[in-house]
């Protein structure tokens, strides 16, 4: 077993091919990382694409450069430099392009990388017996044949990138979110857009020595899009993004040797596509899993608010189980969740099996009541006949949006009581102490100061004086006040809706 | 928040502004005068040049001709005095930054680049979710908030910026009833705080309960004033052509002369 273990895990660590590419890998799956959360926060994969495929250009013309003149064979650094040239050509291409004519930013992204790669690929072609540039190894990735000039390169350009994305996080991380307001604060967006398009040139070059040219917008979207899936603020994602790009190259280098043979680049991108599915199936909130188990918790509200009604019916007297299964129309296994939810939202407390409201669940439980009664009264007054009232309110009780009931119980003149002669429990959801409300909704006994007052009950009423509702008259229609001289005012609905008193405070 | 500021100078002065894309111009020759502590809306058809009036007046979009003072002094030196509350549909809500990140947000300007920001800056921020009762919420993803406490994030980020002039671009799009009522009261206590409010709105049925002035605008400035000035039927046919059928019980100009 230890055996297997050195012979899988340290042994090729004391090769120095896997060690500069462990070296190397983990550089640039850092930085990949770290700057593809910009990307595809940006929303600018395709870009990262097109980048790419842009540098074939540029590390020809750098070779043929270095070649045709100084007869240097594969000078790294020109050819770097090349790929970075050719990144920036492109985009202000593109820039350019989707700015001056009607082409949208993603056609025109299409047009001028395969224009420049094709570009690349003829001078690659017609020079082909000058250039000893191996193009698999161009579309693949060569990432075990990395040298020590190669590995300088991905270090200083780790280095810059990483810098330039601590130096510059505030900046980046607006420009990213909410470019308008970052303008609007003097932060040179244009500028910060470039920087970001450069590093991504920058770490795209040093990809695609790792995994060549197809797979690295794998490298740059992938691990930050499995970060994405776990945190919820970007320093985090970014952090948690090159752990998952290191362990991704880390893996896929092993996975190559062990089976020998296969291509790195691909092992690599391999490997991190399934940490993404992995992620994607357990993140704790935004995962697949945790999605269907929400959705399996589920129980329907009308169970919920069938149980809080029985509860109310039967307060301060608790309830026990069994009886609520009796009551409530719904199978046991959707009351005992039901039941669960209700507990944890302190909605109701369990002593024993026995069940009573808490005062947040009594409160919650009237305004479902007041739904109810007010339904009632309305169906009562379109004509319903008597013996259907109860059942269809008890259907429409669960329209008891604030909305919803506000406009009932105003369109019904704020009624006293339901057609069964119940009360109506009082707008409780509104009469917050210390807040303004309509006098309308005030009943007897409730006071405060007027607040504001129509032009045309000016004489009756001033704003500042205190007033005490008193009792309906007329069946409701007319209501009444009583101001701190012990005089009594009426007025009509119409008056005590204009009119606006403020309720003391507690 | 230091500046001592005249009460009297008018926090946006526009004048003659005309700004144009290409040929065709956006805004022509608008004047008007937003004193200090004032809650305006901005009305007018799509595409009648409201957007272009709050970029040219945070100083994205260059007049062709005439200017936008702010407190008396150009669009470019009172930078920072005006603070810009997006759309909720250019917002990406699923961008991992919690609420607190985004008031700090409101301090960037005032850090440079080389320094973090200072114990100040955060309880400015802090402050500023206070103020619009957000501080519960302060560690949450901007995503999984309410459509009203969506909306006061950003205008908890405007105060944290210290702004003196708050841009909204339509606060009230697509929340529902009780949402515009929670935005509503977020906007007049912000106000009675002595600032200063430009709102683009959509909603001509709300604008006169809402707004102390409005801008009636397409193209041209059609009327500016409070609201019973500016509601009514003529003006508003004009500027609609005909599309709305809701000013039927509009005062027209005989019956708000007479």
């Amino acid at each position: 077993m230890l055996e297997f273990l050195w012979t899988s895990f340290v042994e090729p660590l004391s090769q120095q091919s896997f060690q500069k590419a462990l070296i190397g890998g983990s550089l640039v799956a850092t930085v990949c990382a770290v700057v593809g959360c910009y990307i595809i926060l940006r929303r600018m994969a395709f870009l990262g694409d097109a980048l790419s495929h842009a540098m074939l250009a540029g590390v020809v013309a750098g070779y043929l450069l270095m070649h045709l003149i100084f007869d240097v064979e594969a000078h790294a650094l020109a050819m770097f430099v090349g790929s970075i040239i050719a990144g920036v050509i492109t985009v202000l291409l593109i820039g350019f392009v989707s700015q001056v004519t009607r082409i949208k930013e993603d056609t025109a992204i299409g047009i001028m990388y395969t224009g420049i790669f094709a570009f690349g690929g003829i001078l690659a072609s017609y020079f082909s017996d000058r250039i000893h540039l191996d193009l698999y190894h161009f579309v693949t990735g060569m990432v075990l044949g990395v040298n020590d000039s190669k590995l300088w390169l991905m270090a200083i350009v780790a280095a810059l990138v990483l810098s330039v994305v601590i130096l510059f996080f505030r900046q980046l991380q607006i420009t990213s979110f909410d470019p308008i307001m970052a303008a609007s604060i003097g932060i040179p967006v244009v500028l910060f857009d470039y920087l970001l398009t450069i590093c991504t040139s920058l770490v795209v070059v040093s990809a695609v020595q790792l995994v060549g040219v197809i797979l690295v917008v794998g490298l740059l979207v992938t691990p930050a899009a499995t970060a994405y899936l776990i945190c919820d603020r970007l320093h985090r994602m970014q952090i948690l993004a090159a752990v998952f790009g290191v362990t991704g190259v880390t893996g896929g280098l092993y996975v190559s040797t062990w089976i020998g043979n296969i291509a790195t680049g691909p092992s690599i991108v391999l490997v991190i596509t399934l940490q993404f599915v992995v992620v994607l199936l357990v993140a704790p909130r935004y995962g697949l899993i945790a999605d269907w188990l929400r959705r399996t918790r589920l129980v329907p509200q009308r169970v919920i608010e069938d149980i809080m009604r029985s509860l109310l019916k039967a307060d301060p007297a608790p309830l026990s189980i069994e009886k609520i299964i009796e009551y409530v129309e719904a199978t046991s296994d959707q009351i005992h969740k039901s039941l669960r939810k209700l507990t944890l939202q302190d909605l109701i407390s369990n002593g024993g099996g026995q069940l009573a409201l808490t005062d947040k669940g009594r409160q919650e439980s009237r305004k479902i009541l007041r739904a109810h009664r007010l339904w009632e009264t309305y169906l009562s007054h379109v004509g319903t006949p008597e013996e259907q009232l109860h059942g269809r309110a008890h259907n429409l009780e669960h329209l008891h949006d604030e909305e919803t009931v506000d406009y009932l119980d105003d369109k019904l003149g704020h009624p006293l009581v339901d057609p069964h002669g119940a009360a109506i429990p009082e707008d409780f959801v509104h009469l917050v102490p210390g807040t303004v409300v309509k006098s309308a909704i005030l009943r007897e006994g409730r006071s405060g100061t007027i607040e504001s007052v129509p032009d045309e009950l000016e004489r009756k009423l001033q704003v500042g004086s205190r007033v005490t509702a008193g009792p309906r008259r007329d069946n409701g229609r007319t209501w009444t006040f009583v101001l701190e001289s012990g005089e009594e005012i009426t007025l009509d609905h119409h008056g005590a809706d204009a009119v606006e008193v403020r309720l003391d405070e507690e | 928040m230091d500046q001592i500021t005249n009460r009297t100078i008018p926090a946006v002065e526009v004048e003659n502004l005309t700004v144009s894309y290409g040929p065709q111009p956006a805004l022509l020759d608008i004047s008007f005068d937003v004193p200090q502590g004032t809650l305006v809306g901005i009305i007018g058809p799509n595409g009648s040049g409201k957007s272009t009036l709050i970029k040219a007046i945070l100083g994205f979009k260059k007049p062709d001709v005439g200017e936008v003072r702010l407190f008396g002094e150009s669009v470019e030196r009172a930078r920072g005095r005006v603070a810009y509350v997006p759309q909720h549909g250019s917002v990406d809500w699923e961008f991992p930054v919690t609420v607190r990140e985004v008031a700090l947000m409101g301090r960037y300007g005032n850090v440079p680049w080389w320094r973090d920001l200072s114990a100040e800056d955060k309880l400015c921020a802090d402050e500023a979710l206070e103020m619009v009762r957000m501080s519960e919420f302060a560690k949450r993803q901007i995503g999984q908030l309410s459509g009203g406490q969506r909306q006061r994030v950003f205008m908890a980020r405007a105060m944290a910026q210290g702004a003196d002039i708050l841009l909204l671009d339509e606060p009230f799009a697509g929340v529902d009833a009780a949402t515009e009522r929670a935005i509503l009261d977020v906007l007049r206590r912000t106000k009675e705080a002595g600032r200063t409010l430009l709102v683009v709105h959509h909603d001509l049925a709300t604008a006169a309960e809402y707004f102390d002035r409005l801008i009636l605008l397409k193209q041209k400035l059609y009327a500016y004033g409070p609201p019973h000035a500016v509601l009514h039927q003529e003006l508003l046919s004009a500027v609609y052509e005909g599309r709305l059928r809701i000013f039927q019980d509009l005062p027209s100009a005989e019956d708000f002369h007479a």
